[in-house]
């Protein structure tokens, strides 16, 4: 086994699931959008297309057009997140580490680009405890109730690119709804009863997520100055189908169209300007949610500046910044909450042949914030993508 | 490789995440609800019985002595001692350890240990020990009885182990330890080590009447001297066999529940869980009613007993462990098999308080297992899951001493108590 193929096992036996909760917002609706973007990407405040180069990535199927040789990847995506109520009755502190998208891309016959990849969609991972004091048999227990909602939405994504000419290059790519979430709600008594013989009480279900989605889009270059791209996702019904012993019921909910724009201009030789925007009016989904949630029109854009000829020890190493903000679908308290972050970070290419890239890592860091009228969250959030091509 | 390595270190930190988890009540898709019910003899059990004659005084491997204590009852501690040594080993005149078998005996002690908890009795009193002249039989002596076999009935001469042939009195005062001693002659300690002797045996008794004593140990310590002169040594020989009779034997309970006591009492009932609460108010507000009532739903269920006075006599003088299991064939009591504990270890432990002074008191036995069962109404190995109950002693038998409980048909029957919870169904968003 050579060390590339040893690196590639191990890139996926590390994957340990596509989801960890990172945010309080995923208590809210569907929970929510956990982007499957690579590192490069999040340092650009990128929305997911319209950069230059080749990437595997569900939001620009186009993009995958551009690799030469079979490439893999994997993403790995720590948070540290500070958060605070609005009415200051509660703040803390909590982490994560998830791994939103892992792929590989093979280019085939008559320059067609094969890709699998397997990404993150919604993350609906959040606990909650309440502590309170109940009365059994007149006399005062107390008693600690917590909820578990564990799981979210993931993607199984098969895709086929080709470029057309020098100039241009298309994508498609259709996605498989999976993954399952767990909810579950318990109560524990504590002082008042004889807690060795009080046992607790649990409820809940599990559910199977299912569906599918189909994303098209495609790239043009202008000359040697300008890259732009565009795409289109169109998703079916997402199906949630209770497990035989859940309490809950089945439930479908409507996908909303996604729509992404996103170019860049070359400034000068080995500087260049990126910009994203993407649009998605999740309201169509209001139907479908239980009395309390809601959801809105969700629109993000993103910006950066990459410089490609910086280096460190000899080895290339890109340095990018970057400005996000991106809209949350479903609002804790009603409102629309937003996400804003400043990112920065780097490539490194740690083989290089020439022009091709044969092993390298993208590290992103975001410093950024979310906040609805309800809750507010500080976050440092980390971005590792490691790739590897040729093997 | 390194790359590698950058892997785990990440999935490591993956493992030590925290997930996000606010206190914020409105996360909840929907709060418990949990109430306590009770239920009447009438609306769940039925078939109550007392059974007796569980076990026998020998297995307590301890010794009662008691006179006219309550008004009636009369106790005494019969002992057989282990063999004496007949050699031991000296220092000669010239500083060596030898063997001396020359030993002459020259008088001796018995030392009897009460435990001053487990013993009722006011102040000083005085003990009295014999020797007895009948043969008996340490499993089957009662207070009528020397012997009560299959093979062999043979009662004393008279009831109580009788004639005592008194050998020596001692007063025995609880609050200058917890010993007393019996000093003997060497005629005495002879009639205690001579193992050609099928009487062979001490009797202790008591002459001060109102006291009832719990003796936890008994010795034999004889005083011999060695073949040099100037040596005294002291032997000491263990019981191997104590036991204790008593008069009279507690009669059955007429409408009460009666646990412990040796031999001992069992109390049995059968048990049918609602399969459907529509009470309190409080539970149908939340959740509506009828609620099926589950396993799942059901955190506590606990028999109920009110405690009730026992008589004097066998009135506990120290805590009593009680437990339940379940009866697997009801068509077999009393000798029906039973089921493994379900509180175990002491069991439910209840002061001697509750059945005396404190009668009326509610005593829960936690029987949550046992309802769960009867409501998942899984079979297991084929069985359907055990709707009696037999109540016991957690070790049995434990003393003389029984546990009272007011029985059906009066207003302070047995009740069923659940804690039960119950939410509405965990939906999506």
């Amino acid at each position: 086994m050579t060390g590339r193929a040893a690196l590639l096992l191990g890139m996926l036996l590390s994957a340990p699931g596509p989801l960890l909760g990172q945010s309080l917002f995923n208590a809210a609706g569907l929970g929510s959008p956990s982007e499957p973007l690579d590192g490069r990407t999040r340092a650009l405040g990128g929305v997911g297309i319209g950069l230059r180069g080749s990437a595997v990535l569900g939001s620009d199927p186009a993009a995958a057009a551009f690799f030469t040789l079979p490439a893999g990847y994997l993403t790995a995506q720590p948070s540290w997140v500070e958060f605070e109520r609005s009415d200051r009755a509660e703040e803390g502190t909590f982490r994560g580490t998830r791994f939103p998208a892992l792929g590989i891309a093979y280019p085939t016959v008559h320059s067609l680009v094969a890709t699998l990849a397997f990404e993150s969609f919604l993350d609906q991972r959040y606990e909650a405890s309440d502590p309170s004091t109940i009365t059994l048999d007149g006399n005062p227990v107390s008693v600690q109730d917590d909820f578990v909602s564990r799981g979210g939405v993931s993607q199984l994504r098969l895709g086929l690119a080709r470029r057309l000419g020098r100039r241009a290059a298309v994508g498609l790519s259709a996605a498989r709804y999976t993954g399952s979430l767990t909810r579950r709600v318990q109560r524990t008594f504590h002082e008042g009863v004889d807690t060795t013989s009080v046992g607790a009480f649990q409820t809940g279900g599990f559910w199977g997520y299912s569906g599918a989605s189909v994303t098209g889009g495609a790239s043009l270059f202008l000359g040697n100055v300008a890259h732009l791209a565009g795409s289109l996702t169109w998703s079916g019904a997402l199906d949630a189908t209770a497990s035989d012993d859940s309490d809950g019921a089945s439930r479908s909910y409507d996908i909303p169209l996604q729509l992404r724009l996103g170019a860049t201009a070359v400034l000068a030789p080995g500087l260049s300007l990126s910009a994203g925007l993407a649009r998605a009016d999740w309201s169509g989904v209001d139907d479908d949610l239980r009395a309390g949630a809601s959801a809105g029109v969700v629109s993000s854009y993103g910006f950066g500046v990459e410089l490609s000829r910086a280096s460190i020890l000899g080895r290339s190493a890109p340095l990018r910044l970057g400005y996000r903000k991106t809209d949350l679908p479903f609002g804790l308290a009603g409102g629309k909450p937003t996400e804003t972050a400043w990112t920065g970070g780097l490539g490194l290419n740690l083989s290089q042949v020439g022009e091709l890239v044969r092993a390298g890592v993208d590290l992103a860091l975001e410093r950024g914030e979310r906040s609805d009228s309800a809750l507010s969250e500080k976050f440092w959030r980390g971005t590792l993508t490691v790739r590897v091509a040729g093997f | 490789m390194a790359m590698l390595l950058g892997l785990a270190v990440l999935g490591s930190a993956a493992c030590a995440e925290r997930t996000p988890t606010s206190v914020d009540p409105d996360l909840f898709p929907g709060k418990p609800t949990s109430v306590a019910v009770s239920l009447s003899w009438e609306e769940f059990g039925s078939n109550l019985k007392v059974f007796g004659g569980f076990g026998d005084v020998s297995e307590l491997g301890e010794g009662m002595v008691a006179r006219s204590f309550g008004g009636v009852l009369d106790a005494r501690t019969l002992v057989r001692f282990t063999v004496l040594p007949t050699s031991a080993s000296v220092t000669d005149a010239t500083g060596t350890s030898v063997t001396d078998t020359l030993l002459s005996l020259q008088g001796g002690r018995v030392v009897a240990f009460m435990d001053t908890t487990g013993s009722v009795v006011s102040g000083p009193v005085t003990l009295e020990l014999g020797a007895l002249r009948q043969r008996w039989h340490r499993a089957s002596a009662t207070w009528s009885m020397a012997v009560d076999t299959a093979g062999e009935q043979r009662p004393w001469t008279e009831p109580g182990a009788g004639p005592l042939e008194r050998l020596a009195t001692a007063v025995w005062d609880p609050s200058r330890g917890d010993s007393v001693v019996f000093f003997l002659d060497s005629t005495a300690v002879k009639l205690f080590r001579d193992t050609s002797e099928v009487a062979r045996g001490a009797l202790l008794g008591m002459l001060t009447p109102g006291a009832r004593l719990k003796v936890d140990d008994v010795a034999l310590r004889a005083t011999v001297r060695a073949s040099r002169a100037d040596t005294l040594l002291e032997l000491t020989s263990s019981w191997e066999a104590l036991t204790f009779l008593y008069t009279p034997e507690a009669g059955a309970p007429g409408d009460g529940l009666r646990v412990g006591g040796v031999p001992a009492w069992r109390t049995t009932l059968d048990l049918a869980v609602p399969a459907r609460l529509t009470g309190p108010p409080s539970l149908c507000a939340a959740v509506g009613c009828p609620v099926e009532l589950t396993s799942g739903r059901v955190n506590y269920a606990a028999l109920v007993l009110s405690s009730r006075s026992t008589d004097p006599a066998f009135r506990p003088s120290d805590s009593l462990g009680v437990d339940v299991r379940a009866v697997y064939d009801p068509s077999a009591l009393p000798k029906s098999p039973l089921g493994a504990a379900l509180i175990g270890g002491y069991g439910k432990m209840m002061g001697p308080g509750l059945f005396g002074a404190g009668e009326g008191a509610d005593v829960e036995i936690p029987i949550t297992n046992f309802v769960r069962a009867i409501l998942q109404a899984d079979t297991v190995a084929g069985f359907p899951p055990p709707h009696s109950l037999a109540i016991l002693s957690a070790v049995e038998p434990s003393s003389l001493a029984f546990a009272s409980f007011w029985g059906v048909g009066t207003p302070r029957a047995p009740r069923l108590k659940l804690i039960v919870t119950t939410s509405h169904s965990v939906e999506l968003p």
